[in-house]
């Protein structure tokens, strides 16, 4: 079904490609050893692209299980010096709050974990609600630092804000959690 | 089905023999009764990363290290977990084994139990957990005694993995104190220890 803000004259899908290309660009930049992500039909471009630069050898790129599993496989590589990235989508966050708050905070693991925001304005599944719209609430609960990307920040700062916010981890020894709305 | 017949071996014993075959590798324990009897073994260690709770997470955090840049200058990465904690993280196996570390031995105490709640079952006694890891592209091993386990593990030195060595242990506990460090200094010593810090 399209969006409804299509009868408005908004082309929606063109706002959205800015937004994919924008954390495509971030990717490249961060040059990451590994990316390891969690299917998401927001991400999918961003998906395809992080699978077609793996098979051009610029990372090793790893379908997830679980996205617990990832903080733990992200944290040993950083433990061994490795520079690996997440991706993966917020209604699967409560799997990894667990694997965050045992692990990652504690141990001081720096890891980003890109994630797609769903729930709220525009948003086309009603069954995604009722966590999505949660999610950085329960993220400030748990003490975990999280950042969002969505249509309050012009497009052309997105990119230099994702790599602030693998700076962020860095610079604080903490996993960090970047919230980024696909949806429009 | 895999029924246990007898246990000849003990969670310390077989600790005190993973330690002697693998003195300088990186070696990642599981936690509860696994960190607590690996440090009456061999006390606190550098090569030796102590995952405090993050149950379920053993085989992917070894998984990480395995794959990452600084493990190249080591032989092997092991990784310790029991029988719930694997079964709590199972689905790692299929990323393990879609992967294919050659690198990563992941041994498994296996006392069907959840030794550091009360000793409550698991549903290990009922799987076949070798065939499963098999199924996941792991060479595997069951073992009984310290000799099955000795044996095992010289084979997992030298024949490319991912391995996964299922050890059959008694689920008898030994008396060991609480380790209360805070996290960041064993984060700190395994990174460096590693080479990465």
């Amino acid at each position: 079904m399209p969006p409804l803000t299509s009868a408005l004259g908004v082309d929606s899908r063109a706002v959205v490609a800015a937004r994919c290309d924008a954390v495509n660009q971030a990717i490249e930049h961060l040059a990451p050893t590994h990316v390891l992500w969690i299917p998401s039909s927001t991400l999918k471009s961003v998906i395809d692209m992080i699978e077609t630069r793996a098979r051009e050898g610029a990372w090793v790129s790893a379908p997830l299980t679980r996205e617990e599993e990832g903080i733990g496989i992200a944290g040993g590589l950083v433990l061994g010096g490795a520079r690996p990235l997440l991706v993966v989508q917020d209604n699967g966050i409560g799997n990894a709050l667990t694997a965050l708050t045992t692990f990652a905070q504690p141990y001081h693991v720096p890891m980003l974990l890109i994630v797609s925001q769903r729930g709220g304005l525009n948003e086309y599944n009603s069954m995604i609600h009722t966590l999505c719209e949660r999610v950085d609430d329960i993220l400030d609960a748990a003490d975990l630092r999280t950042f969002v990307l969505d249509e309050r920040v012009p497009i052309d700062r997105w990119a230099t804000s994702i790599v602030g916010a693998w700076e962020h981890a860095e610079m604080t020894h903490r996993p960090v959690i970047l919230l980024v709305n696909l949806l429009y | 089905m895999t029924t246990p017949l007898s246990h000849d071996l003990t969670r310390l014993e077989a600790l005190a023999a993973i330690a002697r075959a693998f003195p300088t590798e990186p070696l990642v324990v599981a936690l509860g009764t696994m960190v607590r009897e690996m440090l009456l073994v061999t006390g606190r260690q550098p090569n030796h990363l102590y995952v405090l709770d993050a149950m379920g997470l053993v085989p992917a955090i070894a998984l990480g290290v395995a794959l990452s840049p600084n493990a190249r200058t080591h032989e092997r990465v092991v990784g310790i977990e029991g029988d719930g904690g694997l079964l709590m993280g199972f689905s790692t196996l299929a990323t393990i084994g879609s992967m294919r570390p050659e690198n990563l031995i992941l041994i498994v105490l296996d006392n069907g139990q959840y030794a550091a709640t009360g000793g409550q079952r698991t549903a290990a006694s009922s799987l076949d957990l070798t065939a499963i890891a098999r199924g996941c592209n792991f060479s595997t091993t069951d073992i009984r005694t310290a000799a099955g386990l000795s044996v095992a593990m010289s084979e997992a030195k030298v024949r490319p993995g991912p391995w996964l060595l299922r050890v059959m242990i008694s689920p008898q506990n030994q008396p060991a104190p609480y380790f209360l460090p805070d996290p960041v200094e064993l984060a700190l010593d395994f990174k460096r220890y590693l080479g990465g810090a």
